[in-house]
């Protein structure tokens, strides 16, 4: 088992003792039960002798918990059955859930579906429109600028380097 | 402890694991006949695993029913390569916990939740010439079990029950609880050490 605290010579014994299968629960029917080797080293080893101690206390401890575990009544495949069948039911019912939720809300569902095409049809001409428009201009500008005669600028100034003016 | 139904035949437990396989195979093809089957045939060792981890009796059909559900829905996932039975008391062992995490409780005992009827049956039985312990014997004798098995973690616990009350082997229990043989062993022995101490103890206070 290779187990820190439990020495190597003991291992098998304590192996072969969770292997035992018999009814009894006794010392004598334990050890008689080991293997020989177990059962030799046993005779001299004090702290395998003292697992099986704890190995019978523990089966004799256990032994009265084996009648009071609960058993199945004769009702309960019936039970089962009935469980798996609402529960494939319920998993049914909310499939088809969707579905109703569907079709009812179908009219409402076209209507919106109805009001967003108008809604994205109108968006989308009047983008266009826009764009068309936008062309027009850029080119009617285009156009112009070999038309368009330079006119005066107002604010022009004859500006004369400084003390030009003053000389006589 | 409950044995699994087998249809009046002693079943070796090969044929028992290739008759299961079968079964395990229509019922993922859909049979609910053969689900119904399986239900029969391994209902007693679920009562009987849950039954060594939970404390009602409530609680341990409530469980058998939810972990047959479990199986059922996802039977077709299963892929056969350990034993039907192994992947079921597994299934088992952990609803037990999950439970028990929810309820934040040690396990106690499931005599306590006897009501009147329960009560009557027992003492009925009784009656009819099979010896059943007195319901507050039985009730005394489990709070002594759970005193001594209180020392105990979940996991240790529910190994020591599964070998020493249901008869599980070592490798049935390495399967179940997801463990190397080895382990379990080692485990086993430090439980038994730990529940034996107690034992002791309190023969010895009951000399006093």
């Amino acid at each position: 088992m290779n187990n820190p605290g439990i020495r190597p010579e003991c291992e098998e014994l304590l192996s072969d003792l969770e292997e035992l299968r018999i009814e009894g629960s006794s010392e004598a029917e334990v050890s008689s039960a080991l293997t020989g080797a177990s059962r030799q080293h046993a005779m001299h080893c004090e702290e395998c002798r003292s697992a099986i101690e704890d190995f019978v206390a523990t089966r004799e401890g256990l032994a009265p918990m084996k009648k009071a575990l609960p058993e199945a009544g004769p009702w309960f495949t019936a039970r089962v059955m009935a469980a798996v069948k609402s529960a494939e039911n319920e998993i049914e019912e909310k499939k088809e859930g969707v579905w109703i939720s569907v079709r009812r809300l179908a009219p409402r569902l076209a209507a919106f579906a109805a009001l967003l095409l108008v809604l994205g049809g109108t968006w989308a001409m009047e983008v266009r429109r826009r764009e068309a428009n936008l062309q027009g201009a850029q080119v009617r500008q285009a156009e112009g600028l070999f038309e368009t005669v330079q006119t005066d600028v107002a604010n022009d100034e004859i500006v004369a380097p400084a003390g030009e003016g003053t000389r006589p | 402890m409950p044995e699994p139904a087998t249809g009046g035949k002693a079943e070796t437990g090969e044929a028992r694991g290739a008759a299961d396989r079968e079964l395990v195979r229509r019922a993922q093809e859909g049979d609910k006949e053969a689900f119904e089957t399986l239900v029969r045939k391994h209902q007693g060792r679920v009562f009987a695993v849950a039954g060594g981890i939970l404390r009602t009796r409530e609680d341990v059909e409530d469980i058998a029913q939810q972990v047959f559900l479990k199986a059922y829905f996802s039977i077709k996932r299963f892929d056969q390569r350990a034993a039907f039975s192994t992947w079921l008391y597994k299934i088992t062992v952990n609803e037990c916990w999950d439970l028990l995490r929810k309820k934040k409780v040690r396990p106690l005992m499931y005599e306590a939740d006897l009501n009147e009827e329960q009560a009557h049956a027992y003492q009925s039985k009784e009656d009819g010439g099979e010896y059943v312990p007195d319901v507050s014997e039985r009730l005394e004798a489990r709070e002594q079990l759970e005193q001594w098995l209180e020392c105990l973690d979940e996991k240790d616990r529910t190994m020591l029950v599964l070998k020493e009350v249901q008869g599980f082997t070592v490798e049935e229990i390495a399967g179940i609880m997801g463990l190397n043989g080895n382990t379990v062993k080692v485990r086993m022995f430090r439980a038994r050490q730990r529940v034996a101490e107690r034992i002791r103890r309190k023969k010895r206070a009951a000399r006093v």
